[in-house]
């Protein structure tokens, strides 16, 4: 890759094309960052007046809100994790089983598969209302998982296959000739080789869980259950007279961090699932 | 055995997904209104015909068709540019690919949220450019010219990132003596792009296409957040017409109609676009 | 309590002679029993929480009011809930709720419009048999209308809104009575250059070009009746007519066609326009600091044909118990002390709102206060309503898409009407209750 043609192009011009992306993907959360730590005056002051008005004053409001913006971020992070590992559960044996076969069935359900990868969800959020209300699981954390795991499903099936279908299928007869039952198979020899995969899939599917947003603003009414996307959206719809701008940056930047520091941590996983994700689906 | 195994994520699936189109064909028949105490009663296809001359849904149609047109395809040649960019060696670049990655990461509702400051009027930072330029400042969210471009701007910049790591990818699966056997032919290195990345980029090219356009049509997160999709509808969409339908006038089965034509316009773009592809295809062997 | 208070204290009573211990361990059993006794008491006696949903301009309105409520009353405490600024947005946190099954509020600050809906999605508890016989004699006739539904009251209007037609006192001696008129001033003072405009509304699409339209509707003779229908009529056909004849002749600017409330009352402060419709509220602003007309604006009612009466849009807010309410006595109790006189006309003092009591219209020392309510309370003596219909949102959404299209001179004013028609027929018909009902 490093013998591009393009190559030999100045790099003064790169340097700015490069400057510029930076700047595009930066910006609007640097100024986010600085409005959060600005008083309301000296936002309105323009940037003339940069020595003073720093304040963490909009932090501290957003934390001691009613609820605290902390429970916004605890709801999130648990219905993200009860997701993920529900996803997982349900799609590592079902992606192996259909990695296994090659008949008629299997290109029936990859279609339906990818189908409902690229199907936008939100159309199913009346239906899965009425789920909610007939079945009694509205306003419950543990409940919400179960759509998201059946919306993150298409995806996690569809990698996850692709990974198994990658291992040479000489290692698991060798296993099966040595009598390894067919839990122990998945256990011992075939999750540890896709782990990667595993990770990279558990990934997007905490992404998609934490960020969701036409789910859980009609499945969740009781703001301490509230996660973070539908939280958002409240703060936004209840500004007043003067808007808070200060304590809505705040907002973002702490509803902002923790994301952006897993994708920082994780990125080679997060890379990884995504463009597999692109080649085989 | 292996049916087993799958049974309970595809009965999950079924739920999910197949179930909900089956109630929304059965709703679309049903008044259930608050005329009907929220019960469904049958009319017949009292819905559809409403559908048909509800000036409102053919207004949200034109306007998701033109969003999810225009940001999409910014997004196309944004992250071919970003793409192209990050496909070169230099030093830092797996940092910088990771920072213009970040937009992607954050929740819509997040950014969204933060984007009604940045375009303030008049109080905002690009406002606050222009007006230190001279020009007068921009009412972007109270426009119904402007909102919806703002929306378009928002959207472009979560989601380029997305696209050029997918075409990014796809460059690095083109083996690099392609070009270097172009090169000692003499062709230019911008005749290499559009000779050998280009084409052979096709498939990722429309890959992206169908993930970005399937969602851009059914954007809702960005639009509810950003701009309610006000000023005077002029940024709703159609599943933002399906949630009002259903949450703000309590009409559930001309909501389950506006998503089912929804999704019949989903269906037939779907179609054009693979029909595109095989012409595009069958041009170009 | 009073048994673990005693035990707890035991060591204390003895006279040995290890008397430090003793008296520590009496200490402290005192305080831990104090404590116990203190929370239990907190416990037995923890008051019955009211919780309020409001818009949050009313929340902030009410503070004072309702933290009185809390200091004068033992047993009952309201809680507010700070709703979004949008009327709309409350309406939707308070439906996500409802439809959910377990509501977190048990009174409701309900716009007029939405009574019928919520009414009858079966969300609201009828008022009846609480406030005995005649709740509503004491209001403005104006303000009565629009709570009762099907011989059920389920609101109770706390303040009360009208669409007025501002004017300048320094531009002309007596404000139009006609359409005719108010178009004949116009054109003489923008003739003269004594103003860049006419008059200046709300034409954006949005349910404030509703509440315009329905005035002069009125005006020209026509009702909008609660089936939505109405539209279909010459007389609709005439005002929407009218209302494009404003932009045409230059009465109005074409910019109108985009303007909410703000916009029209930034432009009429300004000195830009010689009149103005719009809600009380622009009163108090008019007279403001950064307003060029402080002093010079008379208000009246909206221009009507001769031989019809003007016609004043009814806004207003009220209160609503919901059903699932599981403290109705005491919902039913704040309601009375927030729209009862003592809260009202506190809210007329401080905040310039509109009362619905007649008993506060009538008050001398009130209206010395606030000059501008006889005009209030003769505008509620003719107000008109919109249609009570659970499908208004939708009605009024099809209302002004057509009028839009007519004002920007898309469709002409007979079509535009006969397709709003249409659309609500078909509308009500999909909806479950079609012409055979």
């Amino acid at each position: 890759m490093s013998s591009s043609p393009l190559r030999q192009r100045p790099a003064l011009l790169r340097i700015s094309m490069v400057a510029l992306l930076l700047l595009w993907s930066l910006a609007p959360m640097l100024w986010q960052l600085y409005t959060s730590l600005r008083t309301p005056e000296s936002l309105l002051a323009g940037l003339a007046g940069l020595g003073g008005g720093w304040t963490l004053a909009n932090y501290s409001a957003v934390l001691q809100a009613d609820p605290p913006f902390g429970v916004y971020l605890l709801n999130s992070s648990v219905v993200g994790a009860l997701s993920t590992l529900l996803t997982l559960a349900l799609a590592i044996p079902c992606a192996y089983a259909l990695s296994r076969r090659s008949d008629l069935l299997k290109l029936v359900i990859g279609g339906g598969l990818l189908a409902a990868a690229v199907f936008p969800y939100v159309l199913l959020f009346l239906a899965l209302l009425q789920v909610a209300r007939q079945l009694g699981l509205a306003n419950n954390l543990l409940a919400l998982c179960l759509p998201y795991a059946g919306l993150s499903l298409p995806l996690a099936v569809l990698l996850l296959q692709a990974a198994f279908a990658d291992l040479p299928v000489e290692l698991e007869e060798n296993a099966l000739l040595e009598g390894f039952s067919l839990g122990q198979r998945l256990r011992w020899i075939l999750l540890p080789l896709i782990g990667p995969a595993v990770a990279s899939t558990g990934l997007l599917v905490f992404l998609f869980s934490w960020n969701e947003f036409p789910i859980a603003l009609t499945w969740l009414s009781r703001s301490e259950l509230l996660t973070l996307a539908p939280a958002m959206a409240r703060i936004a719809g209840s500004s007043v007279f003067t808007v808070p701008h200060g304590a809505f940056a705040a907002a973002t930047v702490l509803g902002g961090v923790p994301l952006l520091a897993l994708l920082l941590i994780f990125q080679r996983q997060i890379l990884a699932g995504l463009t597999q994700g692109a080649i085989k689906g | 055995m292996s049916l087993l195994l799958m049974a309970p994520a595809l009965l999950l699936l079924l739920a999910v997904f197949l179930w909900p189109m089956l109630d929304y064909a059965w709703l679309s028949l049903q008044a259930q209104t608050v005329f009907t105490g929220l019960k469904p009663v049958p009319v017949g296809l009292a819905n559809w015909e409403r559908l048909l001359g509800d000036g409102r849904f053919w207004q949200d149609a034109a306007q998701t068709l033109r969003f999810a047109v225009v940001s999409v395809g910014l997004e196309l040649l944004l992250g071919l540019a970003i793409a192209l960019l990050l496909h070169q060696s230099w030093r830092g670049r797996s940092l910088v690919r990771s920072l213009s990655l970040l937009p992607w990461a954050l929740p819509t509702t997040v950014m969204a949220l933060g984007w009604r400051w940045i375009l303030n009027d008049p109080n905002g930072p690009i406002n606050g450019v222009l007006q230190s330029l001279g020009l007068p400042s921009l009412p972007f969210l109270a426009s119904t010219q402007l909102a919806w471009l703002a929306v378009v701007l928002a959207d472009t910049w979560k989601t380029t990132p997305f696209v050029a790591l997918l075409l990014l990818a796809g460059m690095q699966m083109i083996p690099a003596d392609l070009y270097e056997a172009f090169a000692l032919e003499g062709g230019r290195p911008w005749q290499g792009l559009l000779r050998i990345t280009l084409p052979l980029l096709r498939p990722y090219v429309f890959i992206a296409l169908i993930f970005r356009l399937a969602q851009a049509l059914g954007v809702f997160d960005l639009v509810a957040v950003l701009t309610g999709g006000g000023p005077a509808s002029s940024t709703e969409t159609l599943a933002l017409y399906a949630y009002l339908n259903a949450m703000r006038f309590l009409d559930f089965g001309y909501s389950a109609t506006v998503m089912l034509g929804m999704f019949v316009l989903l269906l037939a773009s779907a179609l054009l676009l693979v029909l595109a592809q095989q012409r595009w295809r069958g041009a170009r062997p | 309590m009073r048994s673990v208070a005693l035990a707890g204290s035991e060591p204390g009573c003895g006279l040995r002679p290890a008397a430090r211990q003793s008296w520590l361990a009496a200490g402290l059993g005192l305080g831990l029993a104090l404590a116990l006794l203190w929370s239990g008491l907190a416990w037995a006696g923890r008051p019955t929480t009211v919780r309020l949903l409001m818009p949050a301009p009313f929340a902030d309105a009410t503070a004072e009011l309702v933290e009185s409520f809390n200091r004068e009353h033992r047993g009952l405490r309201i809680a507010v809930t700070r709703g979004p600024l949008e009327t709309e947005s409350v309406s939707d946190l308070a439906i996500s709720s409802l439809l959910l099954g377990d509501s977190p509020y048990d009174l409701l600050l309900m716009d007029v419009t939405w009574t019928a809906k919520y009414a009858a999605a079966g969300w609201l508890l009828p008022l009846n048999d609480w406030l005995g016989p005649d709740p509503l004699a004491p209001l403005a006739a104006g303000a009565r209308v629009g709570n009762v539904i099907d011989g059920n009251l389920w609101r109770v209007p706390m303040l009360a809104d009208m669409g007025l037609l501002y004017w300048r006192t320094d531009l002309m001696a007596a404000p139009p009575r006609t359409p005719a008129e108010l178009v004949a001033i116009s054109e003489r003072l923008q003739r003269q250059g004594k103003v860049r405009w006419g008059y200046v509304w709300q034409g954006r699409q949005y349910e404030g070009l509703s509440c315009v339209f329905l005035e002069m509707l009125r005006g020209f003779g026509g009702r909008w009746d609660n089936n939505g229908d109405g539209l279909n009529t010459p007389a609709a056909t005439a005002a929407a007519a009218w209302l494009r004849q404003l932009i045409v002749k230059g009465i109005s600017p074409a910019a109108v066609a985009n303007f909410a409330e703000p916009e029209a009352l930034q432009s009429f402060e300004a000195g830009e326009a010689a009149f103005m419709r719009n809600w009380p509220y622009a009163w108090q602003e008019l007279q403001g600091p950064s307003s060029r007309v402080a002093g010079k604006v008379g208000v009246t009612m909206m221009v009507a044909e001769v031989g019809e009466p003007p016609a004043a849009t009814q806004g207003s807010w009220g209160l609503s118990v919901l059903a699932g309410s599981r403290h109705p006595a005491e919902a039913v109790q704040v309601l009375q002390a927030l729209t009862g006189e003592a809260s009202q006309r506190r809210l007329v003092q401080r905040w310039g709102y509109s009362p619905t009591l007649t008993a506060l219209f009538d008050d001398p020392a009130l209206v010395a206060e606030r000059p501008l309510l006889p005009i209030l309370q003769n505008a509620l003596e003719s107000v008109a309503l919109r249609p009570l219909n659970p499908g208004y949102a939708q009605l009024s959404d099809i209302l002004q898409r057509q009028l839009s299209s007519v004002i920007t001179g898309e469709l002409e004013p007979a079509l535009a009407m006969e397709r709003a028609e249409r659309g609500s027929q078909l509308l009500l018909e999909a909806s479950g209750r079609g012409p055979e009902q």
